[in-house]
């Protein structure tokens, strides 16, 4: 992997639980992305949704990094950003979005009507900006935890974002690993190798991507 | 490896685990979805005369002109009861129902006689695809078109075929320029719609609805009000 195949191009990382705690997401992918000479803006919000992006809405927690400076985390005061907002203030030249698991409903019937407004309404808030987006998916897990995560939803859920998340281009974590081999905490949230690993298979498909390529020309 | 430093290192994972044990303990619990799905309603304006439509709770009013007749898609309570009223002043006609989690639900005004009846159509689409366009057919043309089907014009294509009376089929296609016309029992019947060029990612709806001579059509982007 060349050490510079990312500069120049500025990054917008927002969200989920996965970006949102100490010793998540948040460190290992914004780390990797700034070593391949990207600038990166990350923002994290535990449980919104992908519609929770169009407007401000209470979290129950939440981080922010940008650039070179350290993690900051809030807990009930955390809020999410409105995307047009964010994308105003950081200029970006690719949104990566890591929402999956919150909007997978787990142990419920899957709200195919609701998830497909709320997908949808994120993709063209940001395509009416003409910035560039990749969708990351949902990785596997362990089924149960507090979540009631399960592979079968987790699969299901993986593919209907491929099928949704036009003209953003799909990520699919699920390639990254096989079932159970992260570790987690919860059935959900990783262990700190487990992040590692997502984090380093996630820059190296961005890397990969001909959306990316085509952006640094 | 000396023993102090295994003594380290063992320090070490010990700290790092009860770290992370206690950011774990610390992961609020949040909900991964809604406990129900979205519900919809849409208005259809199916007469040759303009209406309204007047929200029985709030008595805000929607517009449905003979040159725009479909609302938006509004967003509902699948708990609660949908009231409401057709008008134009002349006549009305009450709006009444309820619509389950995941439905898409379009009421439509219809000409009888002097007066006008409803029809209630719902779906429960599982076709969402950003790659695709999705396009329905509603055949509300009463007794004016017993089997309805939809043509693409000049190329032979049948995008529909036998759509019972009140009732809606739906397909995903290509982005592609279309014009379409109405087919009854087989037969094409009315004028050429041009559809124009569908967007990926998008839903339509073509209505047939009754006229004058033989059933007529016309087009709905499917949006929903934000």
């Amino acid at each position: 992997m060349s050490a510079s195949s990312l500069v120049g191009l500025t990054f917008l990382v927002i969200g989920e639980s996965h970006m949102s705690l100490p010793g998540y997401l948040m460190d290992p992918l914004h780390d990797d992305l700034t070593k391949q000479g990207a600038m990166v803006y990350s923002v994290g919000a535990c449980g919104a949704s992908a519609g929770d992006w169009l407007k401000k809405v209470p979290v129950p927690c939440g981080a922010e990094r940008s650039g070179n400076g350290k993690s900051t985390y809030k807990g009930r005061d955390a809020t999410t950003v409105p995307i047009k907002e964010l994308i105003a203030t950081d200029k970006p030249d690719v949104v990566v979005i890591i929402i999956g698991d919150t909007m997978a409903s787990y142990g419920k019937p899957f709200p195919q009507a609701w998830a497909w407004e709320n997908v949808t309404n994120l993709t063209k808030e940001i395509s009416s900006t003409k910035t560039k987006c990749v969708w990351v998916g949902p990785p596997w897990g362990n089924d149960g935890g507090k979540y009631g995560k399960t592979e079968n939803r987790v699969q299901y859920m993986s593919n209907f974002l491929s099928n949704n998340v036009s003209p953003c281009t799909y990520i699919d974590s699920l390639k990254f690993s096989k079932p159970k081999q992260w570790s987690t905490l919860d059935g959900q949230h990783f262990s700190p190798a487990g992040y590692q690993a997502w984090g380093n298979a996630i820059t190296q498909s961005l890397i990969n991507l001909p959306d990316i390529k085509q952006v640094k020309k | 490896m000396k023993l102090s430093k295994i003594f380290t290192s063992i320090i070490t994972v010990i700290a790092s685990n009860f770290s992370y044990t206690t950011y774990a303990a610390d992961i609020p619990l949040y909900p991964t979805g809604p406990s129900q799905d979205s519900a919809f309603v849409r208005f259809i304006n199916g007469t040759d005369t303009n209406f309204s439509v007047v929200a029985g709770d709030t008595k805000s009013k929607i517009a449905l002109n003979v040159n725009e007749p479909p609302s938006k898609y509004y967003p509902v309570s699948s708990k609660a009861k949908i009231t409401g009223e057709f008008s134009n002043g002349k006549v009305s006609s009450p709006i009444s129902l309820t619509v389950k989690p995941g439905e898409f639900a379009t009421v439509v005004a219809l000409a009888n006689g002097s007066n006008i009846k409803q029809v209630i159509v719902k779906e429960q689409p599982d076709d969402f695809n950003a790659l695709k366009s999705s396009l329905a057919l509603y055949n509300l043309s009463s007794s004016g078109c017993a089997s309805a089907g939809l043509l693409v014009v000049d190329r032979a294509i049948s995008l529909f075929e036998k759509v019972k009376d009140g009732t809606l089929q739906r397909r995903l296609i290509n982005p592609v320029s279309l014009s379409v016309q109405l087919t009854c029992n087989a037969k094409p019947v009315g004028k050429v719609l041009d559809l124009g060029l569908l967007q990926a990612g998008q839903r339509y709806s073509v209505f047939a609805v009754p006229a004058s001579d033989s059933p007529r059509i016309f087009f709905a982007v499917d949006t929903i009000a934000r």
